[in-house]
């Protein structure tokens, strides 16, 4: 089993240098060594150093006559030793004094060959033990092999990938990772002996794939193997073979490979990486029932580790304050004027290394691992105390909106915590809005009515965020209780273009007007669409086109001149 | 002409030669053959008239290593003599051993030459 995987199976020729000054020794020797190794020649110790300063990683022993011009072979023994990274290269001293072996070996030979060469056999055995020894301190592993697959393990893979690279610095190369979907479920439904079949029919299928495409195989996982081989196009005529093997090995044809492969690495990153990059083309095969394979791309991968940076700094981040609470105006329009009527309070996360992240970035990211109520429990204490700083600075309540996602709904606690956070900062709970996104709603109905039925109890607002967004459904609009609509940016992008989506959101406005439910609409660029929602009876609107979302001191600016224009004291 | 035979009789042990060429007696009769041109023989003989005995030493050695393994008796025998002497620096009649494998290396050029 070992033999399928040395490297003679795999075509590399280890290479040997021999240095004599005398061109006799040096051809018979050559002939000896060539049968086995590849061979290269100095004629003295000075060229040999350069010899061996130009294949430092592929050399793999040097045979060394002492008495030479130049430089002898004391003198470049001496260079060697200094030297770490030749150090470990194996000499043997080519000498005919017997005197001279003694010496050599306590310089560092590690054998000496005696002059003249009668014993072919035996200077070539001695050349493959030494190498063999070698080599063998240098990679250092326990457990070179699977013991089930006799492919390598994957520490031991990556060492000799790393000497694929020495030997052929120049071969465009392709790593790859097969998985077996659902092999937990294999051992489940036909037993461990059937499972160990399908990883050794695959390993079969390896092992004879590599010895035709000069590369190797190992085995990372229990459902997991690494292939390291010269570049190739066509991933399908290979994944085809491994599979028809693998049906003929085990007579079964249900059983599913995914395989990831990273085209033609870049040498300068350490095997682990590149593997690590075809393993994540592997895991964005999510289908488990069909055979198929996926080339890494380097933007989904820099986006992925762009996703895993921003979690995990959101916790640092959350601490040392980067994370900064906007507020955006909502104005209503019923009147002549616009007039300015509450504010939603958003997320900016103004990261040290990529500047400012859109929330667009991170929202999802912490909905989906929970992250979220950290931030949302931020926003909402921040909102809060703003709210009341506004209120001591000017005599007035701006009613504030944050944002509640849909994990908060299941928090035993919400309604405990929100409460708590109005008395706290003195506000009343008619002036703290809650925006529950649309989608949540469509999760688990009842118990979100259940929820919503008891904040609004407390007299807090609900706001039905990002309604057509999504799977939007009047009749939920009927069947919830809610204070107001949000429509989606996405439904009012398109009104001063498209009569149909004008249509629409009229007719959303009008059931909505029947319900007594008012209708926010979000992200108004334009003159246009202000105009046209305003005539459509939409009351309140937020938008580019009044303002963005700004830092409090800036909206001060809007309360200011807000109570410029109606001085009355109380809500806005 | 440089034969197995005519090395043979030249006083080469030739069996000893050609294994150490892997049995191949065409790579044997190439390797002696190219030491026809090599004119370091001359050079030790320099060097002794120079009195630079740490140089002889260096070319006698080479030469020695070089006709024991394609085992030429007859040249390297003096050679051998007189590289073991210069080893130790001794004041020797190195152009003896010289003159002898000079002459030997003669009978090896004139064998090239010939016909036969």
């Amino acid at each position: 089993m070992e033999e399928e995987t040395s490297f003679s199976k795999v075509g590399i020729r280890r290479l040997v240098l021999i240095v004599d000054d005398e061109h006799v020794n040096r051809r018979i020797l050559g002939r000896i060594i060539e049968k086995e190794y590849d061979v290269i020649y100095a004629e003295n110790g000075q060229e040999a150093y350069e010899q061996i300063k130009k294949r430092e990683n592929t050399l793999s022993m040097i045979l060394l006559d002492l008495i030479m011009p130049v430089m002898d072979g004391y003198q470049l023994m001496a260079l060697l030793r200094e030297d770490p990274k030749y150090s470990k290269i194996p000499v043997i001293v080519l000498t005919a004094e017997r005197t001279a072996e003694a010496k050599s070996l306590q310089i560092g030979a590690s054998d000496f060959i005696p002059k003249p060469y009668d014993m072919p056999e035996v200077i070539l055995a001695r050349v493959k033990r030494l190498i063999e020894l070698a080599e063998d301190k240098t990679i250092i592993s326990a457990i070179e092999t699977d013991a089930l697959t006799g492919l390598y393990t994957k520490e031991f893979f990556c060492q000799h990938a790393i000497i694929h690279d020495n030997y052929y610095p120049d071969m465009p190369m392709d790593a790859v990772v097969l998985n077996v979907n659902r092999f937990h479920l294999i051992n489940e439904l036909y037993g461990r002996l059937f499972g160990d079949k399908v990883i050794s029919t695959i390993a079969d299928q390896l092992k004879s794939i590599v010895s035709e495409t000069d590369g190797i195989a190992g085995r990372a996982g229990s459902d997991s193997f690494f292939i390291y081989i010269r570049h190739n196009s066509d991933y399908s005529v290979l994944l085809d073979r491994i599979v028809n093997g693998l049906i003929n090995g085990t007579g079964n044809s249900s059983i599913n490979l995914r395989m990831g492969v990273y085209q033609n690495v870049d040498k300068n990153t350490d095997p682990e990486h590149r593997f690590d990059r075809a393993q994540f083309a592997c895991n964005t095969i999510r289908s488990g029932y069909t055979n198929g394979f996926v080339l890494y791309d380097d933007t989904m991968y820099k986006r992925e580790l762009y996703s895993n940076k921003l979690i995990d700094d959101m916790h640092v981040g959350v601490e040392n304050r980067q994370f900064k609470v906007y507020y955006q105006p909502k104005f209503d329009i019923i009147g002549d004027k616009p007039v300015l009527r509450s504010a939603e309070a958003l997320i900016r996360w103004d990261h040290p290394e990529y500047g400012m992240v859109p929330p667009g970035s991170f929202v999802p990211l912490f909905e989906e691992n929970g992250l979220v109520q950290k931030l949302d429990r931020f926003v909402w204490e921040e909102a809060a105390a703003q709210a009341k700083r506004w209120k001591e600075k000017f005599g007035v309540t701006i009613p504030v909106s944050v944002n509640v996602s849909r994990l908060d709904i299941y928090d035993p606690e919400l309604e405990k915590r929100l409460l708590s956070l109005v008395e706290r900062n003195g506000i009343d709970p008619t002036d703290y809005v809650l925006e529950i996104t649309e989608s949540a709603y469509t999760d688990n109905s009842e118990q979100i009515i259940d929820t919503v039925n008891k904040l609004r109890a407390h007299g807090f607002r609900i706001e039905m965020d990002d309604f057509g967004a999504g799977y939007s459904s009047l009749n939920m609009v009927a069947a919830l209780p809610i204070d107001a609509l949000k429509l989606d940016t996405q439904l009012i992008r398109k009104i001063d273009e498209s009569e149909k989506e004008l249509r629409m959101v009229q007719l959303i406005i009008d059931i909505a007007g029947f319900m007594k439910i008012s209708v926010i609409a979000e992200g108004v660029e334009n003159e246009k669409q202000y105009q046209l929602l305003k005539e459509a009876g939409c009351s309140i609107i937020q938008g580019f086109y009044f303002s963005k979302p700004v830092l409090p001191e800036e909206f001060e600016r809007l309360i200011e001149e807000k109570i410029r224009k109606t001085p009355e004291r109380g809500t806005l | 002409m440089i034969t197995i035979e005519n090395l043979r009789e030249f006083g080469a042990d030739v069996d000893t030669g050609v294994k150490r060429c892997l049995d191949d007696e065409n790579f044997y009769i190439e390797l002696v053959k190219s030491v026809i041109p090599d004119t370091r023989i001359d050079e030790l003989e320099q060097c002794i008239k120079d009195k630079d005995l740490d140089k002889a030493f260096e070319v006698a050695h080479a030469l020695k290593g070089m006709y024991g393994n394609m085992s030429l008796l007859p040249i390297y025998e003096p050679i051998n003599q007189a590289t073991e002497f210069l080893r130790s620096r001794k004041d020797v009649d190195y152009l003896s051993f010289i003159n002898e494998a000079k002459a030997q290396k003669q009978k090896l050029i004139d064998m090239n030459n010939a016909r036969k």
